[in-house]
């Protein structure tokens, strides 16, 4: 097989780099000596896969903690395809070139609600039935996680298993069980593995719709299943797996460094925000484990560049102390250290000029909204002047070039809020001018906000694609000179929303959009919406049914039954705090808001970076 | 202190770019906690070149790096502790210390050797060889920078061996390099399908030289140091065959 895809296959593809394996600190077990087999697959093309944290994290947790093992697999780009059904290849894992049907487990990480329709090419390609119900004992598991499975339903009849929450918390306990229950017959394995909290597994449940549309019941159909699932939490970050060996690939990939993960979770409450919510609670690292993780994944990568990641990583408690080492011990080896994300304040900009001593390209804020009043709808607890004040001290002291975020579309916007994204671009882009030398440039993105499952604002409807387009329509209009504005496909957004909030309704959907060619539909170049809403006529499924509605309160959703542990009162009061204008504090700040995690997966808040004068401080 | 090493890709690394091959080495370089030297100024890179670019697609036998250190290094102790660090498709085979101001890869290598290892059926190689050598004029259509003109190689192919069995082939090209014509390894690679064989019977291709062709010799950019003592030119700093400056 890998003779074959050297000689004839992959000269003639596109960048084969994606398909050969065998980088550095790739991890091959012997295939007879080990316990589960299990691959690991990425729904989209090798350098978006391999730059995934997670996969790192769980690859290197079977393989070096556990008797299993665990190859890769990513969505061969279309050229790839194309010659591998020509030619009768079969999906394959990089690591033994093994067909991806020789595996007993198959986990898909699902990042994203659109990788749904890689998800299918690649079971097809590998010549696995598409439908969970066609599935017997001769096929792999097929299993997913991620952050899209906090609502699973619309793909639960494409999966067998479904992992809610922290992989590596689970994951070695639910391969003990696989192994556990080999010879079993279907329906029995997924009864024992669904007995592992944070295991769903949607054939033992039976749903009925009322004639609205609505959720009717959700229930399980055997004794012992639970009827609700809880997600797996790491507890303590300095307990957990993570790899000091991750894989170094041959070309370059999307993140192409060493990545320590600071913290997981945010507490800063922004109500459009999923990850904010569904990983709760906050969890820090400690600085010194830290330290090392960054020293022994250097040692063992070579890598040029280290990041630190986290939702909101200056908040982590430990920043200062933290890059202040990263930058004394490496700086001098020409390593840098790069902050992907950055909050909006003076005090950030210091940071980042402390590790961006030399080159100053481009800086990132996320204003979000363009006035105080939606700001304080969605909780992005940022003020203008805030925002004015890191504008000027970025531009003090030399950066040349500003992106900043916005988002349209958002509960309670009106005009004088797209006015105001204006308007702010107007001051920043004057204050630029006002100490640069050269003439700055601005660029702004401008997403559309897509209400997601177990956010406050999960009871909003989001704009019609027309009203996202007028919206768009009259930014550009109002644009000026050398401020550039960057929009979302209206388009997409609007089927991620319907995704988003979506049951198991829309599953002959995405098969549909499937069969009619649909695939790498996070790609602009690929993405079909033709296709899509021809998929959803003919199944007679409207999507407006899942953005358009203003849901009421008492309506039970698809996604209840996943316990995330943060209470759906809460999230309700938030969104009713955002009806009258009311925020919220960070619980760091100002005491507990009672979203209910902490009891919920008994834990305390968690602040290990610093001493409280530092947290403060920064706060 | 500046090093020139020879390298083999195996390959298993075939299909790496230039710059995926530039990368590799500079993590293997710091992995290994080698003195490197820094460029100055905004972006500082380690002071690294390599040698003529080894395409996509094909593996080398015989490939070259300058590396400039910060501090003096044993070269044995250079070669072991890389070694160490590189992937096994990756073997360091020879390193040597160079002078501060020699030329570099890139303006003394101005020839190289590609070989085709074949599968039947393809033509007598002793008599294709020897037809090929008699023609005045060869040309196939540029793949490089005048893409699709047509392009004259003959003045660019030095010289040909070739050895054949029963079921198996091989044919070794050497060409120029850069002047007086740059031959590329698919651009001979279409001279073979033009002239008989087929892209079933060409098994693979990689580069077995890289070289400085002076008359009828061609020496390795490591062979040429230890020509120093009689350069013609009688520079001390200098360490090629002939002085370039």
């Amino acid at each position: 097989m890998k003779d074959r895809l050297f000689r004839d296959i992959l000269p003639r593809v596109a960048k084969p780099a994606r398909y050969t394996g065998s980088e550095l600190n790739m991890i091959k077990k012997d295939w007879e000596q080990a316990g589960v087999k299990m691959v690991f697959a990425f729904p989209d093309v090798y350098e978006v896969g391999m730059s995934h944290v997670g996969g790192k994290i769980l690859y290197g947790l079977v393989n070096e903690k556990s008797r299993h093992l665990l190859e890769r697999v990513f969505a061969p780009w279309p050229d790839m395809e194309a010659i591998m059904r020509e030619e009768q290849i079969p999906l394959f894992s990089l690591e033994s070139f093994r067909p991806v049907l020789d595996f007993e487990v198959l986990g898909f990480s699902l990042q994203y609600e659109l990788s749904i329709t890689n998800v299918l090419n690649m079971l097809d390609l590998a010549g696995i039935p598409l439908w969970s119900r066609e599935r017997d004992e001769a096929h792999p598991l097929v299993i997913a996680g991620g952050p899209v499975v906090f609502n699973p339903e619309p793909f639960a009849e494409f999966f067998d298993i479904f992992i809610i929450g922290d992989g590596e918390e689970v994951l070695l306990e639910f391969l003990d069980q696989v192994e556990a229950s080999r010879g079993l017959e279907r329906l029995e394995k997924l009864k024992r593995l669904a007995a592992i909290e944070g295991v769903y597994a949607p054939a033992l449940y039976s749903v009925e719709y009322r004639e609205d549309g609505t959720l009717k019941s959700f229930a399980p159909m055997f004794p012992g299943v639970p009827a609700r699932v809880r997600k797996r939490v790491v507890k303590d970050l300095d307990q957990a797996y993570y790899p000091d060996k991750p894989l170094v690939p041959y070309m370059e990939i999307t993140h192409d460094r060493a990545v320590l993960e600071v913290m997981r979770g945010c507490q800063r409450g922004c109500r459009f925000c999923h990850a904010g919510i569904v990983y709760r609670p906050v969890r820090e690292r400690s600085l010194e484990i830290l330290e090392n993780q960054a020293r022994r994944q250097l040692q063992n990568t070579g890598y040029e560049e280290i990041s630190l990641a986290s939702l909101s990583s200056l908040d982590y408690s430990g920043i200062d102390p933290l890059l202040k080492a990263l930058v004394g011990n490496y700086g001098e080896k020409g390593i840098g250290v790069s902050l992907p994300s950055l909050r909006v304040d003076a005090f950030s900009i210091d940071l980042a000029n402390e590790v961006q001593k030399v080159r100053k390209t481009t800086l990132t804020l996320a204003p979000e909204a363009g006035t105080q009043r939606l700001r304080d709808i969605i909780n992005k607890n940022v003020s203008e002047e805030q925002l004015l004040e890191a504008v000027e001290a970025a531009f003090k002291s030399g950066w040349l070039s500003l992106k900043l975020y916005f988002m349209i579309g958002l509960p309670g916007e009106r005009e004088e809020d797209l006015e105001g994204i204006i308007e702010i671009l107007q001051k920043v882009k004057y204050i630029g001018d006002k100490y640069s030398r050269r003439p700055v440039e601005i660029r702004a993105s401008l997403a559309s906000f897509v209400p997601k499952a177990h956010t406050p604002f999960q009871w909003r409807p989001q704009n019609t694609m027309a009203e996202l387009d007028s919206k768009q329509q009259f930014l550009s209009r109002r644009r000026r000179k050398r401020i550039k504005l960057s929009f979302h496909d209206s388009r997409t957004s609007y089927l991620e929303g319907a995704i988003a909030r979506g049951d198991r309704r829309l599953a002959p959907v995405i098969y549909l959009a499937w069969q009619k060619g649909c695939k790498f539909d996070a790609w602009s170049e690929y993405f079909n919406f033709d296709c899509w809403q021809d998929a959803f006529r003919e199944c007679a499924v409207d999507p407006e049914f899942y953005t358009g509605r203003q849901r009421p309160y008492e309506e039970d959703f698809p996604w209840d039954f996943i316990d995330i542990g943060v209470s759906k009162d809460f999230l309700q009061e938030e969104d009713q705090k955002a009806e009258e204008g009311l925020t919220t504090a960070d619980c760091r700040q100002e005491g507990c808001s009672d979203c209910g995690i902490c009891p919920a997966m008994e834990v305390s808040l968690n602040i290990k970076g610093g001493n409280v004068d530092a947290i403060e401080k920064q706060i | 202190m500046r090093l020139r090493s020879r390298y083999r890709v195996g390959p298993e690394l075939k299909f790496l770019g230039n710059l995926d091959m530039m990368h590799l080495m500079e993590r293997s370089l710091r992995r290994a906690v080698i003195p490197y030297a820094l460029s100055e100024g905004f972006n500082p890179h380690i002071k690294l070149s390599m040698g003529t670019v080894l395409p996509v697609g094909l593996w080398g036998e015989n490939e070259y790096f300058d590396l400039e250190l910060s501090q003096r290094m044993d070269t044995i102790d250079f070669r072991q502790k890389l070694s160490a660090a590189l992937p096994s498709c990756l073997q360091l085979e020879e390193c040597q210390e160079i002078a501060d101001g020699a030329p570099s890869l890139m303006k003394i290598i101005n020839a190289a050797s590609y070989v085709f290892l074949l599968e039947p059926p393809f033509p007598s190689l002793d008599k294709w060889k020897e037809e090929l050598l008699a023609r005045p004029s060869l040309t196939v259509r540029s793949r490089g920078k005048k893409k699709g003109l047509d392009k004259e190689l003959r003045t660019g192919i030095y010289r040909i061996e070739v050895e054949q069995s029963l079921n198996f082939g091989r044919v070794e090209i050497w060409v120029a390099v850069g002047e007086p014509v740059n031959v590329r390894y698919d651009e001979l690679g279409e001279l073979l399908l033009q002239t008989g064989f087929t892209q079933k019977s060409i098994a693979e291709v990689f580069r077995s030289g890289n070289y400085i062709r002076e008359g009828s010799s061609y020496l390795s950019p490591l062979e040429v140091l230890l020509d120093k003592h009689t350069s013609p030119c009688g520079h001390s700093w200098c360490s090629t065959l002939r002085c370039h400056y």
